[in-house]
This record gives structure tokens, sequence and C-alpha cells, in this order.
């Protein structure tokens, strides 16, 4: 009788039925790369306070401590403002002065292989310190940095309880040490689960109904997106981003000359003494530096910028490493009508205008902003406890 | 005076002498269980570290390569794999380390990117080629 009344109801006219996806078994399987979320991750081995609370502790009052710039007036925290998905909502930084580059959210950071547009840092903690030595950033030195952490009592006294050590004669590596803290802390920073995700699980569980849940436009924007627009050729992966570099077809010529990009960041990482190849790199078995050993530099690299995470996409405007596109519609616009034209003649041959509908470009923005996190995944921020 | 031997053992003595000669190449040349490829003169097989390869991870490629009979066992050698559809290579070059009897270990490995990798083995006047799909 049940059964009957089951049949019955599925035969009524209207009966929900469900709008189910028609993913195929490629485009299944390049969805479901994207998670699970969060994903994996295992301390940095370059970095002996990875993970350790009291290096997080220190690292999140260095992140809010403006006495790391000489003018006093700005922090880790100006650009990377927590409250704006760590980053400033700013085209282009701006510490003690405007810069050319758009700040980068820190969310999600601890999953990259390289740092900063142009990849010149290695590792997240060299990376850290970058900006403290940048005239036009904090505008301090390592000298000022480490005679901070030497000083104050608290700072001192975290820096012994982290290291082992109190703060030592050198300023390099007192600024190491810095650094360290500071990416300890970062690496906390992660973000929640959106409802791509809940979609990407629900697939993988083949779960009609959570699968409904997610919104057509979505769907169809993601369909877009592991297919002909290929986007997920460097947007790859949990996080979004193949963490290498590639030229997106933007100017690269700026006030007074050119950007060079990713070519100008492998001069810059060669050439800084906190790179994984110097004394700082507390990984003995070598296996974290193959890279910058390893890595090539080639012409192509001028004008490339690393591919950013898609991660709370929404929630970080303006894009692009030069933050001349304000909106997630400008950037789908971007790749709809790019000219090849634009791209390095030796460059990659992958980027070609996708000529996208304006239903089509809607879908993509859909799908771009459901990658946001539902609710923030990260504890509220403790006062800090002084040091004994 | 040398004692004369007769046809039979003399035939013996020197098939002994021929398969002795034979055998240390052969033996030296065994192939280790990897992807076998080959050229008009190298028989290769390689294997990488982790087995699967993972887009954006990491990994070593070992390579054995056995000399065809005559030729001669490769010393200068240049590993490297591109992606031709996408007309782009690795952004790493990779550091070869000589392992001794025609064997090879590789570090700087990375395909940053999901699709067709071709393999490109340079070694000594040889080249081989393999692709890999890497998803």
């Amino acid at each position: 009788m049940i059964r009957l009344l089951l049949a019955a109801l599925l035969l009524l006219p209207g009966a929900a039925r469900p709008q189910l996806p028609d993913f195929s078994e490629a485009e299944t399987r390049a969805i479901l790369r994207h998670g699970p979320w969060p994903a994996p991750w295992t301390r940095d081995p370059s970095n002996r306070v990875s993970g350790q609370p009291q290096a997080i502790e220190l690292g999140e009052r260095l992140f809010f401590e403006p006495r790391l710039s000489p003018s006093g007036k700005v922090l880790c925290a100006t650009c990377h403002a927590p409250f704006r998905g760590w980053q400033d909502a700013r085209a282009r930084a701006f510490g003690l002065v405007e810069v050319e580059r758009n700040t980068q959210s820190l969310m999600n950071v601890r999953y990259q292989r390289w740092f900063g547009w142009d990849g010149a840092g290695d590792s997240l903690w060299a990376q850290s310190v970058r900006p403290m030595l940048d005239l036009r950033e904090m505008g301090g030195s390592q000298a000022h940095a480490a005679a901070l952490v030497r000083a104050d009592a608290e700072l001192a006294c975290q820096f012994q309880k982290v290291f082992g050590v109190a703060p030592p004669a050198s300023d390099e590596a007192v600024l190491a040490g810095i650094g360290k803290a500071l990416a300890a802390f970062q690496e906390t920073l992660v973000s929640g689960r959106s409802p791509f995700d809940e979609f990407r699980d629900a697939l993988s569980r083949n779960d009609l109904s959570a699968m409904k849940q997610y919104p057509e436009p979505a769907q169809r924007g993601l369909r877009i997106f592991v297919g002909r627009g290929n986007c997920s050729a460097c947007h790859f992966g949990p996080a979004f981003s193949n963490g290498e570099f590639h030229d997106t077809g933007l100017p690269f010529f700026i006030k007074g000359g050119v950007d060079p990009g990713r070519h100008g960041g492998i001069r810059k990482l060669e050439a800084n003494p906190l790179n994984l190849l110097g004394p700082y790199n507390d990984d003995r078995s070598g296996a974290s530096a193959v890279k910058t050993r390893q890595v090539a530099i080639e012409h192509r690299n001028f004008g490339e910028f690393k591919t950013p995470s898609l991660r709370n996409v929404a929630q970080t405007a303006p894009y692009m490493h030069d933050g001349s596109l304000a909106t997630l519609a400008d950037v789908v616009r971007h790749y709809s009508e790019i000219s090849p034209d634009r791209l390095h003649a030796d460059g990659e041959a992958l980027i070609r205008p996708l000529r996208l509908s304006a239903q089509e470009s809607a879908d993509l923005v859909a799908f771009l902003e459901s990658l946001s996190e539902r609710a923030s995944a990260l504890p509220p921020r403790q006062p800090a406890s002084a040091c004994r | 005076m040398e004692k004369r031997r007769n046809p039979v053992q003399r035939l013996r003595r020197e098939l002994s002498v021929a398969i002795l000669l034979c055998s240390g190449p052969i033996v030296a040349c065994e192939l280790p269980p990897g992807v076998r490829i080959e050229s008009a003169q190298l028989n290769v097989s390689y294997w990488t570290k982790p087995a699967k390869i993972a887009i954006g991870e990491p990994f070593v490629l070992e390579l054995a390569a056995c000399p065809k009979t005559g030729a001669p066992v490769p010393e200068r050698v240049r590993l490297d794999a591109h992606m031709p559809e996408h007309r782009h290579g690795m952004n790493y070059k990779t550091r070869v380390v000589p392992l001794g009897t025609g064997r090879f270990h590789s570090e700087g490995w990375l395909f940053h990117m999901p699709g067709r990798w071709e393999f490109v083995f340079d070694l000594g006047t040889e080249r081989l080629t393999h692709s890999v799909r890497v998803e």
C-alpha cells in the first residue's frame, strides 16, 4: 500500500522532482579535485616553530605590532585587515605610500608554494618580513625590528619561550625568528566551508538531495569553470590555485617602467639571504629547498604573476595583481574578451577569449561567489597573556 | 708442446669463453621494473617516486638505460618534460645525478597543471619521449 502511494506521488504532475546535475565523468573528476575542504596540511618543515601554540601567539602579537614600522603607524594588519578578508580592499597596497600591486588575502596562505604575486618568497616566514624592509610599505630595517624584540620585555620573553634562546646578537637571525613566528600565526588562517564544498562532497557520495541545494546558476558556472573555460587548469585543487605563474594579458607597464613579475621575483629570491638555501632553513632533509635550487628563469616569466586562490574571492575585490578589475564580473569579462595579442608571443597557449554570453558570464560569477565560506572557521581572538 | 684437443673439446671451450664474454653486459643491462621505452640504440626503464604523479606535488624520477648491442653507455643526460598542447614546460629544471651502470636519479620535477605531459629524455645522442596524462 505504501509502495503504491509513493508511486502515485511520483506520478503526480508537479511533484517535486530534483533538478539533478548531469555532470559527465570527466567533469565530475575535475570537480572532485577541488576538495575536500579544509585540505590536509602538514607543518612547514623549514620552520621549526610551525604549528606551535607559543609561536602562534607571538606571531599574532607581532602581526598587530605597529612599532615594527619606525613610523609607528604601519603594521601587517594595515594592509592585511582581518575585517576585510585579510586584505585592504584597495586597488593597490598603501603602507607609507602606494605601491604597484594589489594586496593579496592571507586566508589559506599556508597552502601556497611561493609567496607574493611574483613568488619572491619561497617560505611564508621569509615573505612575512619583506614588507618590514620595504621603504614604501613599513619602512623598517632588520636592525630596527631586532632592536624592538630585544628591548621590549614582553617580546623578548616570548621570543625566548618560542625559540629556547634570547633574541640573538645577529639582527638577521632575529628577523628570521620574527618571520617564523609571523608565519606560524598566518598558518592558522583557514577559511570555512563554502556552498561549493557542500555540493562537491554531496557529489562525491552521490547524495542527490544535498546536491540539489546548490543553486543552478552556480552549477552552470561550475561546468564552464572545469570545462569550456579551462579555468581549473590554473585554479587547480582544493585551494583553487596551482601555485605557479601565468601571463593573463594585463598590461605590466607601471609608473616609471615595467613590473617584471615572476622574472623579477626569481631574481629577488636568489638574492634573499633568508631563502631556503640559506642557513635559516630548519629542514635538514633539504627537500623543502629543492624548488628554490631548481626553479628555472625564462624570458616568458616577464609579466607572469601567481595564480591566486579563489576561496572567499567574492570578499577580496578588487582583483588581479594590479587591482585593475573592480568586480568579479569585470574579471569574467576580461577572460571572455581577452585579445591573444596581449599575451606573450613565446608564452603558454592557454588563454583564449571565452566569448561568454551574458547568461554564461552571470553563471560563472554565481559559481565564484559560491566559493565564499558560510561562516568563519577562525577562533575568536584572545587577549595576549603576559609572558613569564 | 701443447697437447692437441679433439674438435668437440675445442668447440666446448670456445663456447664457454663466448658465454663468459656475453654474460657481463647482459647482467649489467638488466632493466629494473618501470615504464619501458626504447630508441634506436637504447632500452630505457623509468619510474617516479611517488609512483603516482600528483599535480603540484614534487616528485623524483629515476631512470635506467641499457644500450643495445654496440651502442655506448650514455654519459650526458638531460631530463625534462613539457605540455605540448599548452606550449609550455615545467617551471623547474631537473638535477640529474648519475648512479653508475646507466642509472640516473633526478629531482626538481613538478607538474603544475592537469593534462598531457611529455617526458623528454636526452641520453647522449638519443632522444626518447613518453607521454603521460596527469589528473
